[in-house]
């Protein structure tokens, strides 16, 4: 194995755990997101005290206290449980959460020049011929870590909510498959990342596929257990629903296994129909080729949205040094500070994009490899970059999403859910499948 | 008997659900962008930077009023501990020496853990001794004993706290009445 390969693999293992990664994030974003849309400002006081300064880092320190505090808690297990399956559960989601990832295509299948010859690196780290295959099929594993936790716990509010857990997941299965397979029709393949290449190549799942996606968006947010279909949880009727009997490190895996979940639901919605890696005409060819442009437009777009959130601290910095009977001078510091953070960060983005519009010109080898020139493998590495940041921001806008759903949509009763799940949605995928299919046919022959 | 409420008639585009959904989530972000955006537009207080404005008239912790000699204006006649539902109000007597008072408080005590604020002592009280207007509403201690203020707590007021119309406390030693009354008694206007 050449050094280069090691270095891939071990890029590729990173990737794996942005669920991980992204759990803190996605955290934030839900408890903000829902204050801001219920017109709170959310929580914000946990704070660090450090250089006179108490960061409260946007509500941040909240992740981090409640992580301390799950983590240092007695790791209780009720007398009434059956204790190796009550402890094996938790570990069934972020099982599935470390395994899924490692299906999804972050980026381009990177070409370079070995000392044997092209050689070329998949795009994913299990990249399998059936990958959405087995991705479905793990994906679909995570239902069991709610089921058998809620049995172990020999409860009546965790069975309930199991149950309901395993009938929902069962029923929106079925037109999540349905809704996706209208997908692999037109393209003619399970690969992931044949189908992101076919997308690019041809248009977006998106635009082939519209009632597909809808099916598929909508069944996902039953897979994940999300409201408006978190029948699961229930907390206005089955206590916490199946992780009633679960506190500590327990509860926080089965927390963090369903926020990757989500990550992993919205990377997946993301690469089958939001055509993953590839943006309208900048295709892998197209950012290699106009690497320092790209690369250049990225950073000031990053580089204005460092500027918008330094313009809101000032704002609230602003707000602060008008309120009547407040203790300005902490909360002015601090805001200062991040306004400054951003601020600088947002002209190194700025003084970055300068530099890569004038600095970067990769010059092609004199290799071809499958009708595409291959690039030394730096300037790959950093078109691959690209295409992960494009992949994230597609997944982060799903994540939002859900967010976003969770805090409009009322939570439907059970019965409406699975009649919505087996008198609408299975009709309309089948209708769907259906005419996919003559199309597709009439269109082949 | 029941009022039968009549079901709204939905229309096609309501029924169908999905439209509704979009227009949902619009309402929603209107909402996140608007308290992203102005912070001023949401109501919360951002406590303890900002202190709630407790209006004038709002039922706090208790304080007693004082002569211009300093001394509770007091006089020990035990109707607010009678008017007191909660019976949180603990006087001890004693003999004033001035025979014009005849008593006084020895002991003044108010535990403000049984207190209910309804404001009956500061209503029975006849010589207007006792107010709750100090707008301290917000009240923490680590333990019970905390809770139990005494005379000298009760007393522990500066008329500086209070609006310079308030003849009452401005008569008490640090008041604008006080002080004044004091230079015309020096310069022998005093009557």
């Amino acid at each position: 194995m050449e050094f280069n390969d090691i270095v891939l693999m071990a890029i590729k293992l990173g990737l794996v755990l942005i669920p991980f990664m992204l759990v803190p994030l996605l955290i934030l974003m839900e408890r903000r997101g829902a204050a801001f849309i219920q017109d709170r400002p959310g929580p914000n006081r946990a704070a660090i005290p450090i250089f006179g300064l108490r960061l409260r880092g946007f509500g941040l320190v909240h992740n981090l206290t409640d992580g301390i505090k799950l983590f240092f808690k007695e790791s209780f297990v009720p007398p009434f449980a059956y204790k190796p399956f009550y402890l094996i559960a938790p570990a069934i989601p972020v099982m599935t959460a470390v395994l899924t990832p490692s299906l999804i295509p972050w980026f381009a299948p990177i070409s370079y020049a070995a000392a044997n010859g092209v050689v070329t690196v998949a795009p994913s780290f299990f990249d399998a011929n059936a990958g959405i295959l087995a991705l479905f099929a793990l994906g679909s594993l995570s239902v069991y870590g709610v089921v058998l936790g809620s049995w172990a716990s020999n409860s009546k509010f965790a069975l309930l909510g199991g149950l309901r857990a395993s009938a929902m997941m069962i029923s929106y299965e079925v037109s999540m498959g349905l809704g996706a397979l209208g997908l692999f029709l037109v393209v003619g393949s399970f690969s992931l990342t044949s189908i992101v290449e076919w997308q690019a190549n041809h248009v977006w799942g998106i635009v082939v596929q519209p009632i597909g996606f809808l099916l598929f968006l909508v069944s996902m947010f039953a897979e994940c257990n999300r409201n408006p279909f978190d029948v699961a949880e229930g907390e206005s009727e089955l206590v916490a629903g199946f992780h009633t009997e679960y506190s500590s490190v327990k509860f926080a895996l089965f927390m963090m296994g369903e926020y990757c979940h989500i990550v992993v639901a919205s990377a997946l919605i993301a690469t089958l129909f939001l055509g993953g890696y590839h943006l309208p005409w900048l295709d892998t060819v197209a950012i290699k080729t106009h690497l320092g442009g790209v690369l250049a437009g990225v950073l000031a777009v990053t580089a204005l949205l460092f500027l918008a959130i330094a313009h809101l601290v000032h704002g609230r910095r602003k707000q602060y040094a008008t309120l009547a009977a407040s203790d300005r001078a902490a909360r002015s510091k601090e805001y200062g500070f991040f306004r400054a953070l951003f601020v600088l960060a947002g002209l190194a983005c700025l003084g970055g994009a300068v530099a890569s519009w004038l600095l970067v010109k990769p010059q092609a080898l004199d290799l071809w490899h499958e009708g595409a020139k291959v690039y030394p493998l730096r300037w790959s590495l950093l078109t691959a970059a690209l295409q992960i940041g494009i992949v994230l921001a597609k997944t982060l806008f799903f994540c939002w999403l859900f967010v976003w759903v969770r805090w409009t949509l009322p939570r439907m009763r059970y019965d409406q859910i699975m009649s919505l799940g087996w008198k609408v949605l299975l009709n309309i995928a089948l209708v769907n499948l259906l005419v996919t299919a003559v199309i597709a046919k009439a269109v082949q022959s | 008997m029941a009022k039968l409420v009549p079901r709204p008639e939905l229309t096609f585009w309501e029924r169908i659900y999905f439209v509704e959904i979009f227009k949902g989530l619009a309402t929603t972000f209107g909402h996140a962008r608007r308290t992203l955006t102005n912070p001023a537009a949401s109501i919360t207080l951002m406590y303890p930077e900002v202190q709630p404005d407790i209006p004038r008239d709002y039922r706090a912790r208790h304080r007693l009023m004082k002569r211009p000699d300093a001394s509770p204006r007091c006089v020990a006649c035990y109707m607010c501990s009678t008017a007191c539902p909660a019976r949180c109000i603990n006087i001890v007597a004693e003999e004033s020496p001035d025979h014009h008072i005849e008593k006084r408080p020895a002991k003044f005590e108010i535990d403000l853990l049984l207190c209910v604020f309804c404001g009956f002592c500061v209503e029975a009280c006849p010589c207007d001794a006792i107010r709750m207007d100090t707008k301290q509403a917000i009240l923490a201690g680590d333990n019970r004993a905390d809770f139990v203020v005494d005379k000298a707590k009760l007393m522990d007021w500066d008329p500086k706290d209070y609006p310079d119309t308030d003849v009452q406390s401005q008569k008490a030693p640090g008041g604008k009445l006080h002080a004044q009354a004091l230079e015309e008694f020096k310069s022998g206007t005093y009557h």
